[in-house]
């Protein structure tokens, strides 16, 4: 019973999506630190996540949901800028990490907005 | 410790490894004109080697999947290019023929290197910026 | 006559079933799962079969509440643990774990606080 208000699709697919963009940081971080390595491989969020994730919202399925497990994999589709391998280029990787800020900060406010509706409805008050 | 900022250590360890780089171009410039050393010969330029280091920590789901990767400094070698001869015929470390060995040390190479380290150095304190906020914003989900 | 003392005789039996616990005169705002059943029994009271029949549902659905709340705490509790210790759990799990409990547990208070609202309103009642 208590498991059921924590049970919407919305509210589990968020909660998803921040541990998906939390990992993303690391990987953005990871490639940035390793800028002027050679033969560094940039790495990313496995493109296969954003389309399971989307099914599973389509499919309005919770438990789908919640079975997804975001992962880090070598990014097969980057070319190496220079002679030495390295496949970081470091204003991508910045705008890159702009944008993941961003929608983290997206996830956390619906999810505090989530919890918080949740709370109102509980105690009958508006704060 | 408390992991609040994700990937910290590695950015702390490009920013320490993009110093050591920096230090190293500033005293290749700064002897750019040094004709002998302590062993008797002209400078020889040095230059660092970074390498990635597997972090031991991955944080939260990861059990699958490339972990990221740190980096730092693995060697800091002598570049073995020859030295630069230059025709100074008074110079007291001119050989029979006048003609002096300068370092291999060439300037524009080593303000290209040292614009490209700060501006990595520069990303790498963008990160932890970025990551700060984040985490800030992750604990005002409990305010209320 | 007989339906009167048989009135007279569910108050003294449900006022001597509240005497007996002293959590509830006192007003504490600690509740245990014993204190939700006993709160349930007395306000179903001892009437007829369906009555019979809802009360050992309702004080089910009460105390199947009261253990998931009671997991939903200790999942919180063990997250912040780990955190302290500085096992690789992401922050943004251990807040959102927190705050799931805390509604959780504002949720059982609120129920809590209806029962016995109800049972006063209940006792109010003139004969």
């Amino acid at each position: 019973m208590i498991e059921a208000l924590f049970a919407q699709t919305n509210y589990v697919a968020s909660k998803k999506l921040l541990d998906a963009t939390v990992l993303r940081h690391e990987a953005i971080a990871a490639n940035i630190a390793n800028a002027e390595t050679p033969n560094y491989k940039r790495v990313d969020l496995a493109p296969t996540f954003a389309a399971e994730l989307s099914r599973a919202i389509a499919d309005k399925s919770v438990s789908q949901v919640a079975n997804l497990r975001p992962q880090l994999a070598v990014d097969g589709s980057a070319t190496a800028a220079n002679r030495d391998g390295n496949t970081v280029q470091l204003e991508s990787e910045l705008l890159r990490m702009q944008q993941n800020t961003m929608a983290h900060a997206l996830e956390v406010q619906f999810i505090s907005g989530s919890l918080s509706k949740l709370r109102s409805a509980i105690t009958g008050r508006l704060t | 410790m408390i992991d609040f900022i994700p990937g910290i250590s590695g950015t702390a360890a490009a920013l320490n490894a993009e110093r050591i780089r920096m230090e190293v171009v500033s005293q290749n410039i700064a002897n750019a004109s040094t004709t002998r050393g302590p062993n008797g010969l002209p400078y020889q330029r040095q230059q660092v080697v970074f390498e990635t280091v597997l972090q031991q920590r991955l944080s939260g789901s990861g059990s699958a999947g490339v972990s990221p990767q740190s980096v730092k400094v693995a060697r800091v070698l002598p570049d073995t290019r020859p030295a630069r001869t230059t025709f100074i015929p008074g110079h007291p470390d001119a050989d029979a023929n006048g003609m002096v060995k300068m370092p291999n040390v060439n300037i524009h190479e080593e303000m290209a290197d040292l614009i490209t380290s700060s501006r990595t150095y520069e990303a790498n304190l963008a990160v932890i910026k970025n990551a700060r906020q984040m985490a800030l914003q992750t604990l005002a989900i409990s305010k209320h | 006559m007989n339906v009167l003392a048989a009135i007279n005789s569910y108050q003294a039996s449900a006022l001597s079933q509240v005497m007996k616990t002293p959590a509830l005169t006192a007003g504490a705002p600690k509740i245990s799962g014993s204190d939700v059943l006993e709160l349930s029994s007395i306000a179903s009271g001892q009437g007829t079969q369906p009555a019979a029949a809802s009360k050992g549902a309702f004080s089910d659905v009460l105390s199947q509440m009261v253990r998931e709340v009671d997991t939903k705490q200790h999942v919180a509790g063990d997250s912040v643990n780990a955190l302290l210790s500085g096992q690789n759990v992401p922050l943004h799990q251990t807040m959102v774990a927190m705050e799931e409990a805390s509604i959780s547990f504002q949720l059982m208070v609120e129920v809590r606080n209806k029962l016995l609202e109800s049972y006063q309103e209940l006792m109010r009642m003139q004969v």
